[in-house]
């Protein structure tokens, strides 16, 4: 035990010499890791990337022990928060239907005003293999790296509003610096009003808020969405709700990465992936073996016919020449048999 | 060496351990998984190899190994390069400076001793970031880091001895 009863050993040399040399070094490792993080970089996603499988094994059952005892305080209010959680969610639906009637309505507006579409985004959904809390330091690690096209950079959401950004990417894991984070910095917008701030992280719940303009007054519920500045973020993601803590602004966050498993990595830059477009075996008509009532033969000089892949088992549609002589047949078969018109009178 | 081990360790081996026992905590403790829900931070095990065999054994955890186990720590926990290394450094110079003291404390008092210690690392640790993020950061993190990490110095401690009674104590006034 570290106490007196050991005798302690003195090692030889000039030990203060020694301990001066590791202090310079240690403080100029300090001056590197800010000029020079590149180097260090690397070596972490080497090691995410390394005990990516082990963390992954360990999710599932640590997460559900962090879930338990996180969750203890709440057994005794399941209850009235179950009530709560069935208003809002009604609440939810009311307003899920008045989104997407005024989706619809500012895509017919867009294509009226003939406007720039707003960049469509495309995602990866991840796992949450890892959190990494120290007092300077709010970071996730996600299953999803280079391999699946993730990018530093890249916003990171849960399905209530965004987590963070992706900092450091190795081949199959990606590092998040969360808005809580101290170093966190994103440009947000606070709506109505359109007002621009930077949300600033300080390792607390509740990041700061900063107004670029001076004089500005905020409101305590006023939404905060990314505001897109700098062409890294999409513009409009939710981020949280405007409070006041007594002597500033600052935002409550709306997702909650203490919480979040799954999440999904936006890409700004990256087209979103399409659906295959269909061949025409796969359409249904064809795909059913429906033919035409009636065939209308095509009019237009410039217009080329492709053949249609049909499917084994169905029949081909008729040919001109089959075409003339199944009307030909009909014109015989009319002369002995009466038309339908006909025979209602 | 064996002789001195009374095991069959190799010297290299053998002296080795102390700082073996600090990469062994740092990967432990950095180990990105919260068992807490992210409620408290992770606990700076790695400091206790560093002050434990600092005080009984320091010729086996010098100040370069300090700095490394600190460096090792900024590393796998995915900070900004030094904080840790600097702070175990200047603890490692306390603890260096007032080792006839420290080494005096039994029971409670050695407890003590190393929250004085720990307290040292946090305020450096705090004063660091405050520099280079040129803000200053929220303290209380810091000594919730500290108080997990004092706590955690009970079974830690235990463990310590058992391994330098084990592997090492045979010859820790042979120098």
């Amino acid at each position: 035990m570290a106490n007196g009863t050991w005798k302690i050993a003195r090692g030889k040399g000039s030990p203060q010499l020694s301990i001066a040399i590791v202090a310079v070094l240690a403080a100029v490792l300090v001056v590197l890791g800010r000029a020079q993080s590149t180097l260090f970089d690397r070596a972490r996603t080497y090691f995410s990337d390394a005990t990516a499988p082990m963390l992954e094994a360990a999710r599932g059952p640590v997460n559900a022990i962090g879930h338990w005892v996180g969750g203890m305080g709440q057994i005794f209010v399941v209850y009235s928060e179950n009530q709560k959680l069935k208003e809002e969610n009604a609440k939810l639906r009311q307003w899920q239907n008045a989104a997407l009637v005024l989706e619809q309505r500012l895509k017919r507006y867009q294509l009226l005003l003939n406007a720039v579409q707003d960049p469509t985004l495309s995602s990866v959904t991840a796992h949450v293999i890892g959190r990494a809390n120290r007092p300077f330091l709010d970071t996730m690690i996600l299953d999803a790296g280079k391999n699946q096209g993730v990018k530093p950079g890249e916003s990171v959401v849960d399905d209530r509003g965004m987590i963070g950004r992706i900092y450091l990417v190795g081949q199959h894991t990606a590092w998040v610096v969360l808005l809580t984070d101290l170093s966190s910095r994103i440009p947000v917008a606070v709506e109505p009003g359109h007002i621009q701030a930077i949300l600033s992280g300080d390792n607390t719940t509740a990041p700061g808020l900063e107004t670029s303009r001076p004089g500005v007054v905020l409101k305590i519920g006023q939404q905060i969405v990314t505001s897109g500045d700098g062409g890294l973020l999409p513009a409009g993601l939710p981020v949280g709700t405007v409070t006041w803590n007594g002597s500033e602004f600052r935002a409550a966050l709306l997702a909650d990465a203490t919480e979040a498993d799954d999440v999904r990595i936006l890409d700004l830059r990256q087209a979103p992936e399409q659906p295959p477009t269909p061949a025409a075996g796969d359409l249904p008509v064809v795909a059913g073996g429906i033919q035409p009532l009636v065939q209308t033969p095509n009019t237009s000089p410039n217009a080329q016919v492709k053949p249609l892949q049909l499917p084994a088992g169905v029949a081909p549609p008729l040919s001109q020449q089959q075409m003339e002589q199944a009307k030909a047949a009909a014109k015989a078969g009319a002369a002995t048999a009466p038309t339908p018109a006909e025979d209602d009178h | 060496m064996n002789d001195r081990l009374g095991f069959s360790f190799s010297g290299s081996l053998g002296s080795a351990i102390p700082f073996l026992c600090g990469v062994l905590a740092a990967i432990i403790a950095n180990v990105p998984i919260s068992f807490l829900g992210g409620l408290v931070p992770s606990p700076l095990l790695a400091f206790m190899p560093v002050y434990f065999w600092c005080l009984v054994r320091p010729d086996l955890m010098p100040a370069p190994a300090a700095l490394a186990l600190g460096a090792l720590d900024d590393l796998l926990s995915g900070g900004a390069m030094g904080i840790w290394a600097l702070s175990f450094v200047v603890s490692y110079t306390l603890i260096d400076r007032e080792r006839d003291a420290f080494a005096g404390l039994s029971g409670l008092g050695a407890i003590i001793g190393f929250g004085a210690a720990m307290l040292v690392t946090e305020v450096t640790a705090f004063l660091v970031v405050a520099a280079t993020h040129a803000t200053f950061p929220p303290a209380g993190p810091f000594l919730l880091q500290a108080v997990t990490t004092i706590l955690l110095y009970f079974p830690g401690l235990s463990l310590l001895n058992l391994v330098h009674h084990r592997f090492i104590g045979a010859l820790r006034s042979d120098f």
